[in-house]
């Protein structure tokens, strides 16, 4: 048992700070792709587009049923043996084009039970007073779907932020990435691996704080 | 280092690549002619790490000697050490400086520079194991190795290889033996002498070095890696005239390893 190196971890804050900046933004493309994806899916599945209907199961049941990792390393060491132009798409696109398939696939289901969960009285309501489908959809459903969505949403985008810790294997440095080669170099492991726990703690508490805010606003209608 | 913040370019390519439904063309980021891109793992002390968020270590000096002598701009690439194989073979590195040993397999596959680093394999356990006394030792026993390391291979061609307990990581090895997780690691002799000496670790080597390694630079097989490697040789043959490679291996090690 050694005595835990405070010095040492104080140094690691800014540096390990600097390499938040990229996790954040991975996190936060891929959230924003992910979402417009999901939506496309959920709707694709709610209205059982023909055709699409299909595809859009067979992409959920994939990206849904194989690891984030395998995905990873599949698309970017295993495809460009095969599509050799795709060695043009970086570390950095492929985890967030790896987090955007990944969880869009988890993303679909939560939202398309949310638009599944508004009650039928009201679809039958909006279409006989005249609506077409897609006021319906934007005026009617959406606006509770995304309140109902919004929590699990959140979850997932925090689970999204901590999974950017794998694109070090893809050779992007970020957060995790920086913490592992420091570690490597001082192999004072306790001290390195703490310092970057409480890192994301912290990140994802404040995020939590969002959270409830935007949960609050969103319930604004429904307070008496 | 690698780019820090996202480039509009590469959000760019997500969308892209999102939109056409992985059917991108995407002709940016291929291989530039006077940049050499170097892979490494930064994890592998004292040849490779990170201290304060700067890349240093024995493949690092060296092959920024090399880039002074060919004129070319070193680029070095990080990624934990089971994904620089294939970030060769996709091209997005050009060779990778983390001390490959040369093996009839990888010979196979890939071209090698002059061996650089002259070294050997060494078994390594935790500190007060008098069990251990050599590589003979080791069946029944729990070993470390890093993953796609040819001292897996070493280990698995031992004749009584299926008595021994091996155990594969991506990083960290010194410290799950250090724990007591593991028995024994392998790795070369060179760097862990130093770890000990250096590291707060409870390590301490078993016995003498079993295998002679050679460590080099691999290269694609084909005629911008054939270049690359002459170009290399070149290089490493001027350090090795002036000193420049013995005094870089001094600095590091208080020893040259880098003579047969």
């Amino acid at each position: 048992m050694h005595a835990l190196d405070f010095d040492y971890m104080l140094g690691l804050v800014p540096i390990l700070l600097g390499y938040l900046p990229l996790t954040l933004e991975m996190a936060a493309a891929g959230m924003a792709c992910a979402l417009i994806l999901a939506c496309l899916l959920a709707v694709i599945r709610v209205t059982r587009l023909p055709g699409l209907n299909a595809f859009a199961l067979l992409f959920i049941s994939f990206f849904r049923g194989t690891p984030l990792l395998v995905q990873l390393f599949l698309f970017y060491y295993g495809l460009p043996q095969v599509l050799t132009f795709l060695v043009a798409i970086n570390g950095i696109t492929a985890t967030i084009l790896g987090l955007t398939l990944h969880f869009s696939a988890y993303m679909a289901e939560s939202i398309r039970a949310a638009i599944v969960g508004i009650d039928r009285s009201q679809t039958e309501a909006a279409l006989s007073i005249g609506m077409t489908r897609a006021q319906l959809m934007r005026r009617i459903v959406l606006p509770q779907a995304t309140r109902v969505a919004t929590p699990t949403l959140m979850n997932y985008f925090i689970d999204m932020i901590k999974s950017t810790s794998l694109a070090f294997t893809l050779g992007v440095t970020e957060l995790m990435g920086a913490t592992q080669k420091e570690a490597a170099g001082s192999f004072l492991y306790f001290e390195a691996f703490l310092v970057v726990a409480v890192i994301y703690w912290i990140v994802v508490e404040a995020l939590s704080w969002v959270q409830k805010w935007l949960e609050q606003r969103l319930n604004r209608a429904y307070q008496r | 280092m690698t780019t820090r913040s996202i480039s509009m370019a590469s959000l760019r390519q997500a969308a892209l690549a999102l939109a056409l439904g992985l059917t991108a063309s995407l002709g940016a980021t291929l291989a530039q002619a006077d940049t050499l891109r170097v892979g490494m793992s930064g994890g592998y002390y004292p040849f490779t790490y990170v201290e304060r968020d700067e890349l240093k270590g024995f493949e690092v000096d060296l092959m920024n000697a090399i880039g002074e002598i060919t004129g070319d701009d070193v680029e070095f690439v990080t990624a934990s050490f089971s994904g620089l194989a294939g970030m060769l073979d996709s091209n997005r590195i050009d060779t990778i400086a983390n001390q490959i040993t040369i093996t009839p397999e990888r010979q196979k596959k890939y071209l090698f520079s002059q061996p650089y680093v002259y070294d050997g394999a060494q078994v390594v356990v935790r500190k007060g194991n008098d069990a251990i006394h050599g590589v003979e030792d080791l069946k029944g026993k729990t070993v470390a190795v890093n993953l796609g390391s040819n001292y897996e291979q070493l280990l698995n061609e031992l004749p009584y290889a299926d008595e021994i307990n091996i155990k594969t990581y991506d990083s960290n090895i010194e410290q799950d033996v250090a724990l007591g997780r593991a028995d024994a690691f392998v790795m070369d002799r060179v760097s862990a002498t130093q770890v000990i000496k250096d590291k707060p670790l409870p390590l301490q080597l078993a016995g003498q070095p079993f295998s002679r390694i050679e460590n080099a630079y691999p290269f694609r097989d084909d005629e911008a890696g054939k270049a690359l490697k002459s170009r290399i040789d070149d290089a490493l043959a001027k350090l090795r005239d002036s000193g420049k490679l013995s005094d870089i291996s001094e600095k590091w090690f208080g020893s040259d390893i880098t003579q047969p």
